[in-house]
């Protein structure tokens, strides 16, 4: 009986941690609302000049603790996905924030991918965004081909290994 | 020492002239259980009815009820979840019966005030759900619902997908007061929740505090703008109370 249990909480425990760092297939429209925001030094950067990469766009917050936690697995991510050659562009979207108190936050966290801003928050209804970290993963066509909701460790081989398929 | 005698009969009328107010711990008898009320006594004609404070746990709720009182607004902090020895958890807030939240509406009602109910975070859906039953089954209206940063999404939201609410949104008729921090994800969705809220006929005002990341009374990281609107939370219920009695008129 004492065994069951612990094969069964095992179980529970694995497929939660499973759970955690899955992809969900996208099952709404797969054309993505239209992009273009700029980034802290006023450069403007759109989700169209990216097509031909595999592209993550992550909605986030500096008030969000997950965001601060994942960012440094998000610098690790670009570089696995680099050594494999696979075409691959961050597009990190803040969440109606101030310049000012995003730029506080990328000076302590150091994320090494194309942080935006959207002050007036239209990118942020247009996408359908109601919670944080909310993220998209686009194809090279330029399809939405998965979505993850919280927290995750994007460095992770089975995360990497499905966001690295989309390029083949 | 003319001054002084002066002085201390000012100090001595200032405290005279305060009303005396009384805070009481009351116990109602509801299905199963004993449900205890604190009563923040005031002699206006508004009593506001909180869902499903625990009791006790939380000075600054505290604070705010006896200046809520200091103004004339009768509080009720009741113990639900104590009253049914429940864990402080989201799945305890559908275990509390329907009747026991009746039977304290009821025992509001009772007082002869206007009666508005209100709740915060995962709460606001046991206020809600409470609402609509007495909707159903009582003649008599109550005065409104204040939400104050409601978490009413049933299951995660999904990215790219209109978000789905508990079964208890857009159930009641009563006017709806929100308000959301600046800082939350949850303002973003702020038109999807009120269209959702306002399908059971409710008139629905929400309102943006800027620069407030939510959790005021519970939150230990608070940021300055955090500390002043949690000190001035009794005067945002105040003006609340005030947009939902423009609804009525």
């Amino acid at each position: 009986m004492i065994k069951k249990l612990f094969i069964f909480t095992l179980l529970l425990v694995f497929s939660a941690a499973s759970q955690a760092t899955s992809l969900k297939a996208f099952g709404g429209n797969p054309t993505p609302p239209p992009l273009m925001l700029k980034d802290l030094e006023g450069k403007s950067h759109s989700l169209d000049a990216n097509m031909g990469k595999v592209v993550l766009v992550q909605f986030w917050a500096t008030y969000c603790g997950p965001c601060r936690k994942e960012m440094p697995t998000m610098n690790k991510m670009i570089k696995k996905l680099e050594a494999q050659g696979v075409p691959f562009k961050i597009l990190a979207i803040d969440m109606g924030e101030s310049a000012a108190e995003v730029r506080k936050f990328v000076d302590e966290v150091k994320p090494e991918f194309t942080i935006l801003l959207d002050e007036s928050g239209k990118s942020i209804q247009d996408w359908k965004v109601f919670a944080v970290p909310s993220n998209f993963i686009i194809d090279p066509q330029g399809q939405i081909r998965y979505t993850l909701f919280g927290g995750v460790d994007w460095a992770n081989e089975e995360l990497l290994a499905k966001v690295a398929a989309l390029a083949k | 020492m003319h001054n002084l005698k002066v002085f201390i009969l000012m100090l001595l009328l200032a405290i005279s002239s305060r009303p005396v107010l009384a805070v009481s711990v009351n116990t109602l008898e509801v299905p199963d259980a004993e449900l205890e009320v604190r009563k923040f006594e005031a002699d206006g004609d508004r009593l506001l009815l909180g869902f499903p404070c625990d009791e006790g746990a939380n000075a600054i709720e505290e604070k705010t009820a006896q200046m809520l009182a200091e103004d004339g607004i009768e509080v009720w902090m009741p113990d639900m979840l104590g009253a049914y020895m429940l864990p402080n958890l989201r799945d305890s807030l559908g275990e509390i019966p329907d009747q026991a939240l009746l039977d304290l509406i009821e025992s509001a009602v009772a007082t002869g005030k206007q009666v508005y109910l209100i709740a915060s975070g995962p709460y606001a859906r046991v206020l809600l759900r409470a609402a609509a039953d007495w909707e159903k089954t009582h003649e008599q209206k109550l005065a409104g619902v204040v939400l104050i940063f409601p978490r009413l999404f049933k299951g995660d939201p999904e990215p790219g997908k209109q978000p789905q609410y508990v079964d208890a949104v857009g159930t009641t008729k009563l006017p709806i007061m929100l308000l959301e921090g600046g800082h939350t994800p949850n303002r973003w969705g702020l038109t999807p929740l009120r269209q959702a809220l306002s399908k059971g006929g409710s008139q629905v005002i929400t309102k943006v505090i800027p620069q407030i990341r939510g959790h005021l009374f519970t939150g230990k990281d608070k940021n300055r703008t955090e500390e002043v609107v949690t000190s001035q939370m009794a005067g945002l219920i105040k003006v609340s109370l005030f947009y939902i009695q423009e609804f009525e008129q």
